[in-house]
C-alpha cells in the first residue's frame, strides 16, 4: 500500500482516530452514567421510603405526606433517576438499542450489590451465579458493538 | 384483563418504548432533535406514554401475581427489543450480540428466579 492510499483511508489518520476515540467515550459515559444514575436513583427511593415509613409511624397524615415529599431520600431518588434517564437519551441517540439496552441489566447488578451494603440485604448464591451470567453477557456485547455503524 | 397478560402487554409496550426513543432521537433522514425540540417529536412522546402505561400495567400484574413469576419475565424485554430493533430500525443483530444477548436474558432471569 502506498504512503498515499495510506493518507486517503480515513481510518488511520491521526485526527479522525482522535475524535473517532472522543466518540466513543462520550456514549460510554452518557450509558454506563445513565445505568449508574437509575441504580442509585433506585437506591435512594428505596432509603427515602423506608426512613418515612420509619418516622410516619410516629406521626400523623400531614407529617407522613410532608415526610415523602420534603425531608427523605425520595425526591433526590426521583431527581436522580431523572438526570439518569436524559444520559439515556444521549446515549440512545450515538448507539444502536439493541447493544445498549441489555446494557441496563447491570441496573441490577447494581442495585443487589447496592442493597448489601446500604441495607444490609442478603444476596443468595443464586441471585450472584445470576450477577455473574450478566456480567458475562454485558462483556461480550461490548466486544459487539465495533460491528455497529457509526 | 388476565393477570399474565397485563404483564406481557407491559414487557413488550416497555420493548417498543425503547423502539420509539430511538426512532425519536435518530430519525431516518433530517436532523435529529436535541433539548427541548425533543419534546415535540411524536416517537419521543410515544416513548414517555408508553413508559408510563406500561408500568402501570405492571404494577397491575403485580399486585396479582407471584413475584417469583412476574419479575423473571423482565428478562423477556432484552431479545424483544433486539427483534423488534432488526424489524423497524433496520439495526443489524449479529450472532455474536444474539449470544450475548440470550446471555444477559439468562442471567436476569436467574437473578429474579432466585430472588
Amino acid at each position: 500500500m502506498s504512503a498515499d492510499a495510506i493518507t486517503q483511508n480515513p481510518g488511520v489518520t491521526p485526527g479522525v482516530e482522535k475524535k473517532a476515540f472522543a466518540v466513543r467515550l462520550s456514549w460510554q459515559w452518557a450509558a454506563f452514567g445513565a445505568i449508574a444514575l437509575a441504580a442509585c436513583g433506585h437506591l435512594l427511593i428505596k432509603l427515602g421510603l423506608s426512613s418515612a415509613a420509619h418516622h410516619a409511624a410516629l406521626s400523623g397524615l400531614a407529617d407522613k405526606v410532608s415526610l415523602y415529599l420534603f425531608h427523605s431520600a425520595l425526591p433526590l431518588g426521583l431527581a436522580v433517576y431523572g438526570i439518569g434517564t436524559l444520559l439515556w437519551i444521549k446515549a440512545v441517540s450515538s448507539r444502536n438499542i439493541s447493544f445498549l439496552y441489555p446494557l441496563t441489566a447491570l441496573n441490577y447488578v447494581i442495585v443487589s450489590i447496592g442493597g448489601k451494603l446500604f441495607f444490609n440485604e442478603t444476596i443468595s448464591t443464586g441471585r450472584w451465579i445470576g450477577i455473574a451470567v450478566v456480567v458475562l453477557g454485558v462483556a461480550l456485547l461490548q466486544r459487539s458493538v465495533k460491528e455497529d455503524q457509526p | 384483563m388476565t393477570p399474565t397478560a397485563a404483564l406481557w402487554i407491559s414487557i413488550v409496550l416497555g420493548a417498543c418504548a425503547q423502539v420509539f426513543l430511538k426512532r425519536g432521537v435518530s430519525p431516518e433522514g433530517g436532523t435529529p432533535p436535541s433539548g427541548l425540540a425533543l419534546l415535540r417529536s411524536r416517537w419521543v412522546l410515544a416513548w414517555g406514554a408508553s413508559f408510563v402505561i406500561a408500568t402501570g400495567l405492571w404494577l397491575v400484574g403485580l399486585s396479582r401475581m407471584e413475584i417469583s413469576y412476574a419479575f423473571p419475565l423482565l428478562s423477556m424485554g432484552y431479545p424483544i427489543v433486539a427483534v423488534l430493533s432488526m424489524l423497524f430500525l433496520k439495526e443489524r443483530v449479529t450472532p455474536a450480540r444474539w449470544i450475548a444477548i440470550l446471555i444477559i436474558t439468562a442471567g436476569v432471569a436467574i437473578i429474579w428466579r432466585t430472588a
